[in-house]
């Protein structure tokens, strides 16, 4: 069923968004750290067509796979705008902008997969 | 598994704080700009600068800044001649505190700017937490 599978392109690309949301924030508060190089995350077609499947832990005593690092987060090109004395490559105004897009394609998904929700309520409730 | 947009509250939170703590440095530095010995020909107030550093952390796989310390600032004390001051060396010297007001506003507008930049992240992760909640609210 095709809606359905909006649902999970919406659900997958938010997750996209928050991960690079969490890079954002990386970078601008490390905006003054020297030598810090700012980092992006690869973009959503990539990170749609690679399945990242993670190993399954067969013992209790097995270690276990940390979150976010499984995540799309690598080291950026040199994409960025300015390079400062110190060696850091973040650029506050570049982030913000980023960070902006972020919220912006978020609002659009969620205000999709509401308008699909109200239509099969619509067609659930008569 | 964590929430990315926890991690990125809990990042910007990081950025706060690091900028609040350079931000009392300053005011450290601006409140003893004219602090001298008490003793004669002793060192007076030196200025302090902090030095921050990435640090991952592990469990959340995010880069967190935290200030690395705060050193002393390695320019020269300024002179001043004044032999009745009581900090005076034998000749007449005193030794006033390296303190330079202008950099000292200028360092405090940037830790202003970039603490105004996490805390925009913040506002707008929450906000993200707020569309995905608001998809919950039937209207």
């Amino acid at each position: 069923m095709s809606v359905i599978h909006l649902f999970d392109i919406v659900s997958r690309q938010n997750r996209w968004l928050s991960v690079r949301q969490s890079t954002i924030a990386g970078n601008i508060a490390n905006a003054n750290t020297p030598g810090y190089k700012a980092l992006d995350v690869e973009p959503f077609e990539k990170a749609l067509e690679l399945t990242r499947l993670s190993m399954n832990s067969t013992h209790a005593g097995h270690l276990a796979e940390s979150g976010a690092r499984t995540s799309t987060v690598e080291a950026a090109n040199s994409s960025s705008w300015d390079v400062t004395h110190s060696g850091n490559s973040v650029s506050i105004e570049q982030e913000l902008i980023n960070a902006g897009e972020v919220n912006r394609a978020y609002r659009l998904n969620t205000s999709i997969a509401k308008a699909f929700h109200r239509m099969i309520l619509a067609s659930a409730k008569v | 598994m964590y929430d990315p947009l926890r991690v990125a509250l809990k990042v910007g939170a990081s950025g706060l704080e690091a900028q609040s703590k350079r931000l009392r440095v300053v005011s450290e530095n601006l409140a003893n700009a004219q602090s001298t010995a008490s003793t004669p020909g002793g060192d007076p107030y030196t200025r302090k600068v902090v030095t921050f550093e990435n640090e991952v952390d592990e469990a959340l796989g995010a880069s967190l800044v935290k200030v690395a310390g705060i050193e002393r600032h390695r320019t020269p004390y300024r002179i001043e001649h004044n032999p009745s001051h009581p900090a005076a060396d034998a000749n007449g010297y005193v030794k006033l505190p390296n303190v330079d007001i202008v950099s000292e506003v200028a360092d405090m507008q940037e830790a202003n700017r970039s603490y105004e930049a996490n805390l925009q992240v913040i506002k707008q992760a929450r906000e993200l937490i707020a569309m995905t909640i608001d998809l919950l609210r039937s209207n």
